[in-house]
């Protein structure tokens, strides 16, 4: 049986010092017309 | 919650409220599907039975495997957000840090599609004023608090035909940044027409980002994107983003196509961006009400699906061969992308993003403009329609019951209100056929980044 873990955020850390609110609006980059907010990257250069 | 899928010749599981992804063989495939639900000894039954080259050790091995992935919070990690979502979204409220700015209630074009009614908003035609610009910046400036960076997106209808403006505005922003301390961040979205030498240097200068308006192939492009005599667009607009791209040296742009009932194979819309030298590129699905000509019907959504997929596999292929390009909903970072604060609130729209009209008034977002109950507010008094925003403050993806069992939901953080709104009459609602459409986007963009780890 094989599993590869890929490398992911963890998103239960990142509620620890996530929220900096510096990342992109996630429409403004080229939807206009959906949400989706995987796309955005992250600029906290904290948690960074 | 886990999703577990196949595609592109992968089996995948992702571990939904941790944001882990594994790729796994398909003993393991099956084997995680019956963890939750079985006994260690019913499971060696079931998959020794399925697999029967696999011994009854390697499989509670495998189970074995799986329950340190538990322990390690990697597989079934319990959701622990449901009761702090109010907080994750209050600590991201309060303050605005992105504008939409419509520069232009008017456009050149007569796209019969246009969800802006041809950039007039179901209003009458109009142009921002200098006056009224620079005060929506010092309303952003004056409301944006903590924040560093600021988005200003230059909209319309068509943003160029209020071009001397928009170089007057961005001069007053660049000096306004010394002053603050903050930084703008530009991005012009325009149907192309009026592109010049000038409009490409000012904007590969200036402007972060570049959203370009391309269907695709020219008969798609050219039955929706017309002029008022009725003439198509595109031999005139293709070699002006040909040559702002090439003078763009390799900073942010996208080549941004609707695609309707007309055309769901808009891979081969794709494909004719590509033929074209553009590798940045994302395509929309057409956004109006059901009964319209171009609306998407239920057998379109299939065959986009389907397209979605294949555009995954040529994404695949193209890497391969050393020819990348970018798919914009494709794009996805899994070791560096949004923390769970921005995937529990979404876009942002009536609280930290909101629209401008001409006039400056404001709105939740650029698709609620022309909706008289959802003004906000306007840019000298600030928000004065307080009912209306606590409705945008309150949405987040735990306020929507509907996504209870999504395992989508944090890529999407409930979707689009205004998606939801014109589905359903609530912007807490949501849009059925665009969540559709969102997962199948989701599982194919996993399966990319699992390919480059799995080959790299």
């Amino acid at each position: 049986m094989k599993i590869q873990t890929l490398k992911t955020k963890n998103l239960c850390e990142s509620a620890k010092k996530g929220g900096c609110g510096e990342c992109q609006t996630s429409c403004q980059s080229a939807c206009k017309t959906s949400c989706g907010i995987a796309n955005q990257q992250c600029e906290n250069a904290q948690e960074k | 919650m886990i999703h577990c899928y196949k595609l592109g010749g992968y089996n995948i599981v992702l571990d939904v409220f941790s944001g882990a992804v594994h790729v796994v063989d398909e003993v393991a495939f099956d084997t995680i599907g019956l963890y939750e639900d079985h006994t260690t000894e019913e499971i060696v039954a079931a998959i020794c039975e399925k697999h029967p080259t696999v011994t009854p050790d390697e499989v509670r091995e495998g189970c074995a495997q799986i329950e340190e992935l538990k322990a390690a919070g990697q597989l079934f990690t319990p959701d622990t957000f449901a009761p702090m979502a109010g907080e994750l979204k209050q600590r991201t409220s309060g303050v605005v840090k992105a504008l939409c700015l419509h520069v232009a209630h008017t456009c050149n074009l007569n796209c019969a599609y246009c969800f802006a009614s041809q950039g007039k908003y179901h209003g009458d035609r109009a142009v921002m004023s200098l006056d009224v610009a620079k005060r929506a910046m010092d309303f952003l400036i004056e409301n944006s608090g903590t924040r560093h960076n600021l988005e200003v997106d230059f909209f319309g209808g068509e943003p160029l035909m209020n071009w001397d403006m928009l170089k007057e505005l961005v001069a007053y922003c660049r000096q306004r940044e010394k002053e603050t301390g903050k930084h703008f961040r530009f991005t012009l979205t325009t149907n192309g027409l009026l592109i010049d030498d000038d409009v490409i240097d000012f904007a590969n200068r200036e402007m972060s980002n570049v959203v370009l308006s391309l269907d695709g192939r020219k008969s798609v492009h050219d039955r929706y994107r017309v002029d008022y005599a009725g003439n198509g667009s595109w031999e005139r607009i293709v070699p002006k983003f040909q040559k702002l791209v090439e003078a763009r040296g390799g900073k942010n742009y996208y080549m941004r196509g609707t695609f309707t009932h007309q055309n769901p194979d808009f891979l081969e819309d794709i494909k004719t961006m590509l033929d074209l030298g553009f590798t940045e590129l994302s395509m929309e699905p057409v956004v109006c009400a059901p009964d319209d000509p171009s609306a998407l019907t239920p057998e379109d959504i299939a065959v986009v699906k389907e397209q979605y997929e294949q555009l995954a596999e040529l994404m695949l292929e193209r890497r391969r061969a050393g020819k990348p390009f970018t798919f914009y909903h494709y794009m996805i970072d899994l070791e560096g992308g949004p923390c769970i604060y921005k995937r529990v609130s979404g876009c942002g729209s009536g609280t930290e993003y909101m629209a401008v009209t001409p006039w400056g008034d404001l709105y939740p977002c650029h698709q609620f403009v022309g909706e008289e109950d959802f003004k906000l507010g306007d840019i000298w008094q600030g928000v004065t329609n307080t009912d209306t925003q606590s409705e945008f403050a309150a949405c987040n993806v735990y306020s929507r019951p509907e996504c209870a069992d999504c395992w989508a939901k944090l890529y999407c953080s409930g979707g689009c209100a205004a998606n939801a709104y014109h589905a359903t009459g609530s912007v807490t609602g949501v849009y059925a056929t665009g969540c559709d459409l969102f997962r199948k986007r989701m599982e194919c963009a996993i399966m990319l980044e699992a390919a480059r780890a799995v080959e790299e």
